[in-house]
């Protein structure tokens, strides 16, 4: 990065900081802070860390005056959160946290990208709701400022846990351990749960099975782990049967009839078959290490993202489904700047579309710190 | 809700607070209490627990005498419990204070499940589980099912709906089992002034004793013999505090995850390292013996090449590509043919 694309950033940042309200979390005093700087060598990244604020103004004024091109605090409550090693910080509980990132999904332009992790995101914030039942109130929906979403949740009942309890969760919204044979016996099942979901990922792929050319099909069972080409014509003939069952009385689906049994599994595990992304379709892909991981660092709500210029907006449960990142995590103005961009793009931005060429452009200010935020840009002219 | 509980009661479950509360006076003063006579045997049942709790059946002959059931007699069972206490939080051993918590709970389970149905919901409530109810608060299942290691408990093959989890009546007794564990385990160690610790020394040191005797022979019962050379030659060295690479580590993990060795078993093994610590190699157990998801194979004798662990090669070695291979193989071989 150019000297005069960090100053520009450097100032824009500065700006923000000197204007915006900033959030702080609740506990501030048992956080620990980590930050990333526009030192001269950035985006080379060196973290300071280890941080800890006694209370809103000491940390206020630290970022105004720094001005990090990252801010980060702790998910956990520490006694000491600025003691320089994890032993000595005394760990007093975390937030619960779930992270979805579309990089683990879908590749592709960048507001597609924010498109597909919203419905993820959807779908993971009405399981908590809906299934397990948490207190919308104790949630918190946070754009990322990159890809994705953050989900916070600040219950107590749930702060000490440890990193098993939160894989159960984590586990649940991801499918994962799914048990064919025992969420098809479930005696009450609910309209939303694994059941549900299970069923109509599998009906889906027998519908499929059935519409394809028979060879086609039982080429495709045969594939699967353990599976012969004998089973597989067996599972393909007992497909409709199959297909009725779940409809009708999905308990009375027999694991004990050796088709059946071997075939369903391996469906299962073939993490790269169709059937498996039938599945996925309906789970809700949150990233699993940050839920299970307690002593994780957090973008703090109300900073700027370092890597695109946007904020880390916190968003009401109820204004989510009409929140476009795109729009409402953008905080600069206006003014046109020259900036030489490194390839030949385009982007939407404030509901404006912009398509620009390989080399220099006038464009928005916003744009602009976006642009060179990541990296596919720099300043032309003078500031 | 209301119940009176008698003095079988007391012995039966005496985690409960009227349990504690009916030794009152003991409880107060350890200190004092453990150099009176009623102490001193109160702290051989206590032993006795610890070593039930251990699975050492020998030496239970030795001290097999129980407490007698008037109040006396309860006084000193319950005391007992309390002692046991005590003892593993002086020693300070989280596997140790595993292995108690889950005799506790399984000796209360085994009186809960011909209880009363009344006196069953009593003791269940007490301990958080109204088993009255087909399904119980999301958050306590959590808590509850976390350290179960079968499927069925897993939240994702359960029915979760409106913050509840559907629990069969069948499956309450082994919920409150757990609870029991999870809630006495919460409360361990205690903090046990050095000058008490001090005092049961030699009840401690017989702790111990038996503990390491226990661990040996457990590993005799894994069929060591049938182990290929490497692994036996990491484990060797593993076992003498010599430090072992991660892949090493991670080959012996594997390896005995495959062989079908339970986790709680590994863990214990790696007690002995010089570095041990129980969270990071919990976390590294219990994620390559599958819990994020995926299991993990022990490596092929290939990979065990590379990475410098094959070594001691013998005749069955030729034979084999993969350690698990080797195993199954001379296991097969070590037993006679069935008739
Ligand atoms: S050949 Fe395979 S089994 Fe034998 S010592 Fe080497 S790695 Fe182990």
């Amino acid at each position: 990065m150019k000297a005069a694309t960090l100053e520009f950033l450097k100032q824009r940042f500065t700006d923000y900081y000197q204007q915006e309200y900033l959030l702080v979390p609740p506990s501030l005093g048992q956080r620990e802070w980590g930050f990333i700087f526009f030192d001269p060598d950035y985006p080379e990244i060196r973290m300071r860390r280890h941080i800890g604020f006694s209370g809103r103004e000491e940390l206020i004024t630290y970022v105004r005056s720094m001005v990090p091109a990252h801010a980060y605090y702790s998910t956990a409550y520490y006694m000491t959160p600025g003691a320089p090693t994890m032993n000595e910080k005394k760990w007093l509980g975390a937030d619960l946290i779930f992270d979805l990132d579309a990089d683990h999904i879908v590749r592709g332009p960048y507001d597609l990208m924010l498109a597909r992790i919203k419905e993820e995101t959807q779908k993971l914030i009405s399981m908590l709701t809906e299934e397990m039942g948490f207190d919308p109130g104790a949630i918190s929906i946070v754009f990322s400022g990159g890809r994705g979403y953050h989900i916070h949740i600040r219950d107590i009942s749930v702060r000490g846990w440890g990193s098993g309890e939160r894989r159960e969760l984590i586990d649940y919204v991801c499918g994962i351990g799914l048990d064919p044979a025992l969420v098809l016996n479930h005696r009450t099942p609910s309209p939303r749960g694994w059941h549900q979901r299970y069923i109509s990922s599998l009906t889906e792929y027998l519908q499929r099975l059935d519409a394809m050319d028979p060879g086609e099909a039982v080429r495709e069972l045969s594939t699967l782990e353990g599976v012969g080409k004998v089973t597989a014509e067996e599972f393909y003939k007992k497909r409709r049967e199959l297909m009725e069952k779940l409809k009708n009385s999905p308990e009375r689906v027999n694991f004990r009839d050796h088709t059946i049994g071997k075939v369903l599994p391996a469906l299962l595990e073939a993490k790269t078959g169709n059937f498996y992304a039938l599945l996925l379709d309906k789970a809700a892909r949150a990233d699993e290490p940050v839920t299970t991981d307690i002593k994780r660092l957090i973008r703090m709500p109300s900073s700027l993202h370092g890597g695109s210029g946007l904020r880390v907006t916190p968003i009401g449960i109820r204004e989510f489904p009409d929140f476009d990142p795109l729009t409402d995590a953008v905080v600069f103005g206006d003014r046109l700047i020259k900036t030489d961009v490194s390839m030949k793009l385009g982007m939407s931005l404030r509901g404006n579309h912009y398509q620009l060429e390989k080399g220099v452009n006038d464009v928005p200010e916003a744009l602009a710190v976006f642009l060179c935020c990541r990296g596919i840009a720099e300043i032309a002219g003078g500031v | 809700m209301r119940v009176t509980l008698d003095l079988k009661d007391f012995v039966k479950y005496p985690f409960l607070k009227e349990s504690q509360q009916f030794i009152g006076s003991y409880a107060d003063s350890i200190e004092e209490f453990i150099q009176t006579n009623t102490g001193k045997i109160a702290l051989r049942y206590a032993l006795g627990r610890v070593r039930d709790a251990l699975g050492d059946r020998e030496n239970r002959e030795k001290d097999s005498s129980s407490p007698g059931s008037d109040s006396f007699g309860v006084k000193q069972a319950v005391a007992s419990y309390a002692l046991a206490r005590v003892l593993v939080s002086c020693q300070n051993d989280r596997s140790l204070i595993e292995r108690l918590t889950r005799f506790e709970a399984q000796r209360a389970y085994s009186f809960l499940i011909d209880e009363e149905e009344t006196k069953k919901e009593y003791i269940a409530w007490s301990v958080g589980i109204d088993i009255r109810n087909p399904e119980i608060p999301f958050i306590r299942y959590v808590e509850t099912v976390s350290g179960l290691r079968d499927d069925r408990w897993r939240l994702v093959n359960r029915e979760v709906r409106a913050g509840m989890v559907a629990v069969t009546h069948e499956e309450m007794d082994e919920l409150v089992r757990e609870q029991i564990r999870v809630l006495l385990t919460r409360q361990l160690p205690l903090k046990v002034p050095e000058r008490i610790c001090q005092l049961l020394q030699p009840a401690l040191e017989q702790v111990t004793l038996v503990y390491q005797k226990q661990m040996l022979e457990r590993f005799g019962t894994v069929e060591e013999d049938s182990f290929p050379p490497c692994i036996q030659a990491i484990l060797m060295a593993l076992t003498s505090g010599t430090n072992i690479t991660h892949a090493g580590r991670f080959a012996v993990t594997a390896f005995l995850h495959n062989i079908g060795m339970d986790n709680n078993k590994i863990i214990e093994l790696y007690c002995r390292a010089p570095d041990f610590d129980i969270s990071k190699t919990m976390y590294q157990v219990e994620h390559i013996s599958g819990r994020g998801g995926t299991e993990y194979t022990s490596p092929s004798c290939a990979a065990m090449r590379t990475n410098g662990l094959c070594v001691k090669r013998d005749a069955l070695c030729e034979k084999v590509g993969h350690p698990l291979s080797y195993y199954k193989q001379k296991k097969r071989k070590g037993k006679p043919a069935p008739t």
